[in-house]
C-alpha cells in the first residue's frame, strides 16, 4: 500500500494505491488520522489505485469519518473501482460517505 | 457438485496467529487461482471472505488460550465452477455462521466500527458451513454459483 499526500491550501488529498486489507489497515488509519490532525480543511481520499478492500479498511475510513464529523469537516471518497464500490454498497458505507 | 465435506484437499497452508500472516494466504490463493484457472469472478469475494474469517480468528480466538495457536487453510474444489476454502483453528468453539450481520447504519455517527465482515461473506459466498470437530473449529467457505432458493 502506498499513500501520497497532496496539500491544496487547507485541504488535503490522499491518493491511495494497493490493498486496504487487514495487514495494511492500521497504517492506513494512522495516515488518515494524521491528515485529520495535521490539516484544517476538507479531506479527499482518492481510491482509484485501490483494487482490494476488506472490512478492516472500511473500519479505518469510518474511524477517520467519525473524527472528521466531530471536527465538522468534510471527508470525501472518490474514484472507487467497481469491486470496491460493491463492498461499500453491501456494507452500507456508500450512504455514509460522500462519494464522487 | 461434491459435498464440501467430501471434496479432496488439494493444498493447505498453515499460518501463525498474527495479522501480517494473512498476506501469505493471499499470495497462496493467487498462486492457486493461476495454477487451477479459477472462474474469473470468484477470487475477489473468496479472498475477502477468507481474510474476514482469518482476521476474526487471529484477533479473537486465542485471547485467553494457553495452548499454541494452530491455524490452517485447506483448499478444495467441490465443482468445476466453485472454489472452496476450509479454515481450521484450535481456539474455543465459535460459530461465525450464527453471528448476525451488523445493521446498516444511517450515519457516520451511529455506524458501528465492527460487524461488517459477516455481511460481506454472506454476500460473496454460495455456501458457509461450520462444524466443531476434534477440538477444532472448521469453517467452510465456498464461492460459486448461488442456488435460486
Amino acid at each position: 500500500m502506498q499513500i501520497d499526500r497532496e496539500q491544496a491550501g487547507s485541504d488535503v488529498v490522499l491518493k491511495v494505491t494497493g490493498r486496504l486489507d487487514t495487514p495494511n489497515a492500521k497504517p492506513f488509519e494512522t495516515s488518515l488520522l494524521d491528515a485529520v490532525s495535521g490539516s484544517e480543511g476538507a479531506i479527499t481520499v482518492d481510491l482509484a489505485g485501490v483494487d482490494y478492500v476488506s472490512s478492516s479498511g472500511l473500519r479505518a475510513l469510518l474511524v477517520a469519518g467519525k473524527a472528521m464529523r466531530t471536527a465538522k469537516r468534510d471527508l470525501t471518497l472518490r474514484s472507487l473501482q467497481p469491486q470496491i464500490r460493491e463492498v461499500f454498497d453491501i456494507s452500507g458505507f456508500s450512504t455514509l460517505f460522500e462519494i464522487k | 457438485m461434491t459435498s464440501p465435506s467430501d471434496a479432496p484437499i488439494l493444498s493447505s497452508i498453515s499460518i501463525d496467529a498474527v495479522v501480517d500472516e494473512i498476506a501469505k494466504v493471499s499470495i497462496w490463493m493467487a498462486e492457486l487461482e493461476e495454477r487451477d484457472d479459477w472462474p474469473t469472478p470468484l477470487r475477489f469475494g473468496l479472498e475477502l471472505s477468507v481474510e474476514e474469517a482469518l482476521a476474526n480468528v487471529i484477533t479473537h480466538a486465542f485471547e485467553d488460550v494457553e495452548s499454541d495457536p494452530v491455524i490452517r487453510v485447506d483448499y478444495f474444489r467441490p465443482a468445476p465452477d466453485s472454489v472452496g476454502m476450509r479454515i481450521l483453528d484450535n481456539g474455543p468453539p465459535f460459530d461465525p455462521t450464527a453471528v448476525e450481520s451488523a445493521s446498516l447504519a444511517e450515519s457516520v455517527e451511529s455506524a458501528h466500527i465492527g460487524g461488517h465482515g459477516v455481511r460481506l461473506m454472506r454476500h460473496f459466498l454460495s455456501h458457509i458451513g461450520y462444524v466443531r470437530r476434534d477440538g477444532m473449529n472448521e469453517l467452510t467457505l465456498v464461492a460459486g454459483p448461488k442456488s435460486a432458493d
